[in-house]
């Protein structure tokens, strides 16, 4: 039997959800440990190690700061349906973890930037928008070969991170009205059993 | 703005979808109700409680709720329900601005206020026509026009089997929307998709977009 997860995380912090989000679809149970970013670092409780931020897993001995290696790690637990890492298609949903990583990190660094002024500041968007482009027109192009994911023929772990990417992306303001393919597929992965909100992500029910 | 702007492929709007899209600046939600006639329709993209953009929300039961304190507007863009309130008699005066909104050629057309009757004579020289794709260009859309030989007045033109329109979202800002004759001789959708990316990239660079238009040929 695999070791309890246990989750460090902080609510607001996108690469946080795109965990919990991960795990709650792929129907891990986990214990989560709240961190709050926003005290100085002896006043945490959670008392993560200096210099670790949130998310952090632990299991068992094994400790995973980067969200895009804990879902790797998630994707491979006993009991998981193991199309989250499609056997067929890993390396392709391998490219677009990454793709994912470096686009959550850059949603990650535009949002902190932005909610953790003083003053109204507009956040440098052209990178993200960049990063929103390539994924519309992998998606159309999906869409038109008649799939609805992006790396198989079921959601997997990329489509995790993505789609925190494309739907957090709304707190910076871009526009997503220009972007109908990721609508489509967003509203699809949004349907799936597990599916859990953040701030920011509306709960529709 | 006293004319009909093509804003989106119909293949963007299935039952139970809604889409927030700008015509020339002004924000408009498109939404197909979930019922078996699955209406469209084209709405001012606000909801009239808080002003919240009702494109953030969703359909139930055939009509459309507001994201912010669930208010449910009807086909008929009256409120039909405040949840906060389920037993008040909702006032008629309680509803959205509402715009023509026609299904023509693959794509929703929204008339806004002036526009006048949809024009009948608007030619689509095949049969049955297939949805492609809508793609965003940022660039203005009169740059888009001129690459794709378009008149200003003209709101589609066909290259043989492919139909390509064009809306402006905002200034300097373009939709295209593209479709094809089905079972003619036309690209794939997936050809006409990549073509319209090149086409998109060419257009934002400044370049002689002629060899891409010449794709078509």
């Amino acid at each position: 039997m695999s070791d309890a997860l246990v989750l460090h995380d902080w609510t607001p912090d996108v690469r946080c959800y795109a965990v919990r989000l991960g795990l709650s679809l792929m129907g891990l149970p986990f214990a989560t440990r709240a961190v709050d970013m926003d005290l100085a670092p002896g006043q945490r409780p959670a008392g993560l190690e200096s210099g670790l931020c949130p998310p952090v897993l632990q299991a068992g001995r094994t400790r995973l700061s980067r969200p895009c290696t804990i879902l790797l790690f998630a994707a491979r637990q006993p009991g998981v349906a193991p199309t989250w890492l499609d056997p067929v298609q890993g390396w392709v949903v391998m490219d677009w973890l990454d793709f994912g990583a470096t686009a959550l990190d850059t949603l990650a660094t535009l949002r902190t930037a932005a909610f953790g002024t003083t003053l109204p500041v507009l956040p440098g968007t052209v990178p993200l928008e960049a990063l929103l482009r390539r994924m519309e027109d992998h998606m159309a192009a999906r869409a038109l070969a008649g799939e609805a994911w992006f790396a198989a023929p079921a959601p997997s772990i990329a489509d995790v991170v993505l789609f925190v990417v494309f739907a957090l992306s709304a707190d910076l303001g871009v526009e997503r009205d220009t972007c109908p393919a990721l609508r489509r597929w967003a509203r699809g992965l949004r349907r799936l059993p597990g599916f859990v909100v953040m701030p920011g992500v509306p709960d529709y029910a | 703005m006293e004319r009909w702007h093509p804003v989106s492929v119909l293949s963007d709007l299935h039952r139970g979808e809604v889409a927030g899209v700008r015509i020339d600046g002004h924000e408009v939600v498109l939404w197909r109700e979930d019922t078996d006639s699955a209406t469209l329709h084209a709405w001012e993209d606000r909801c009239p409680h808080r002003g919240m953009r009702l494109s953030f929300g969703f359909v139930r039961e055939g009509a459309l709720g507001c994201l912010y304190h669930g208010w449910q507007f009807g086909g008929t863009a009256r409120c039909r329900l405040i949840p906060a309130h389920p037993n008040v008699r909702v006032p008629a005066a309680i509803q959205v601005r509402t715009h023509m909104v026609r299904e023509h050629a693959g794509l929703a057309w929204v008339g806004m206020e002036g526009a006048g009757a949809f024009p009948a004579t608007m030619p689509v020289p095949w049969p049955v026509v297939q949805p492609v794709r809508s793609v965003h260009v940022s660039a203005g859309a009169g740059l888009l026009r001129h690459a794709l030989g378009m008149h200003a007045d003209v709101a589609m033109t066909w290259r043989g089997p492919v139909g390509l329109a064009v809306h402006a979202p905002v200034a300097g800002q373009a939709m295209l929307h593209v479709v094809r004759a089905r079972d003619a001789q036309a690209p794939s959708p997936l050809v006409l998709s990549r073509w319209a990316e090149r086409l998109r990239d060419g257009v934002e660079g400044g370049g002689d977009t002629t060899r891409i238009m010449g794709e078509l040929a």
